[in-house]
């Protein structure tokens, strides 16, 4: 058996040529944009817009659980943890004061990112008792057999971010009030 | 008019380019956060052009299953830099690091 057999033709269909070559100008365009503009929620904003064409792109070219995954979970989860660290720092809302400490939303970003991917892979593939969609279940198989390694270390990557970053958050430097010195700063307490 | 391996190669490339702009050029944590995301990406873009279009074609699912490890751990160090991005800004009350400010 050749090691390289016949290579796949390039995409000639009219429509999804012009589609791809919109996604990669506006893709490269929103990324420039986001690196270039001062306002940093506007940068956010374009960051998001171009996770949002690399995902379109992988529809035209990817199976779909990838664009799947792109849109539902790296997007949400990139854009969900850099709209809280605005909000814990330079605030989106000045005065706007969250419910809940700044640990429970970082904990509860990193769960969701795991739990959202732990939903994919059980829903998309056949693992543990045969939930599959058919359209995926060649791409699921595939991660859950050639590279069931490959996932383990990625539970352990996140899992070590998760604890990596609730470390770095409950550190014994605490914030201080807005523009107001920090609590190391003011002395002792009486 | 087709799109194959290297109309994609040259998006993934520019992305590259973009996101290694910013992780040199800009001074804000953020930015240079958002710099390493597109350099993932740009990265996973190649991965899935290569399974679909390139020699990885005997195995399309390959590329696409290399892409969602690359958008996962992308998703990881984003959430450490969201801490150290934080620690930065507890400390110095800006996003602005400089070799100045330590």
């Amino acid at each position: 058996m050749p090691l390289i057999g016949a290579l796949p033709q390039p995409i000639t269909s009219a429509p999804l040529v012009l589609f791809i070559y919109l996604v990669l100008i506006l893709m490269v365009g929103s990324a420039l944009a986001s690196v270039v503009l001062r306002s940093t929620l506007y940068a956010v904003g374009a960051f998001v817009a171009t996770m949002v064409l690399v995902a379109l792109l992988y529809l035209a070219i990817a199976p779909f659980l990838l664009f799947a995954v792109q849109l539902l979970v790296v997007t949400t989860v990139s854009a969900a943890l850099l709209i809280g660290l605005l909000r814990e720092t330079t605030g989106l809302v000045p005065s706007t004061v969250g419910p809940v400490s700044r640990e429970w939303i970082v904990g509860a970003a990193v769960a969701a990112a795991l739990l959202a991917l732990l939903g994919v892979i059980l829903g998309a593939t056949s693992w543990p008792n045969g939930l599959c969609c058919s359209i995926i279940v060649g791409f699921g198989a595939t991660l859950t057999s050639t590279y069931v390694v490959g996932l383990a270390v990625l539970v352990v990557i996140l899992a070590s971010a998760a604890l990596g970053t609730g470390l770095l958050l409950a550190g014994p430097t605490r914030p201080s009030g807005r523009g107001g010195a920090s609590i190391r700063e003011r002395g002792p307490r009486r | 008019m087709s799109a194959g391996l290297n109309l994609v190669l040259v998006g993934a490339v520019a992305l590259f380019a973009v996101g290694a702009f910013a992780l040199l050029a800009r001074r804000s944590v953020i930015v240079m956060l958002l710099g390493t995301q597109f350099m993932f990406a740009a990265a996973s873009i190649a991965f899935v052009a290569f399974g679909r279009f390139g020699l990885g074609a005997r195995n399309q699912n390959a590329g696409a299953a290399m892409a969602l490890f690359a958008g996962a751990t992308a998703v990881a160090e984003l959430a450490v830099g969201f801490g150290i991005a934080t620690l930065i800004y507890r400390q110095h009350r800006s996003f602005v690091i400089d070799a100045d400010g330590e």
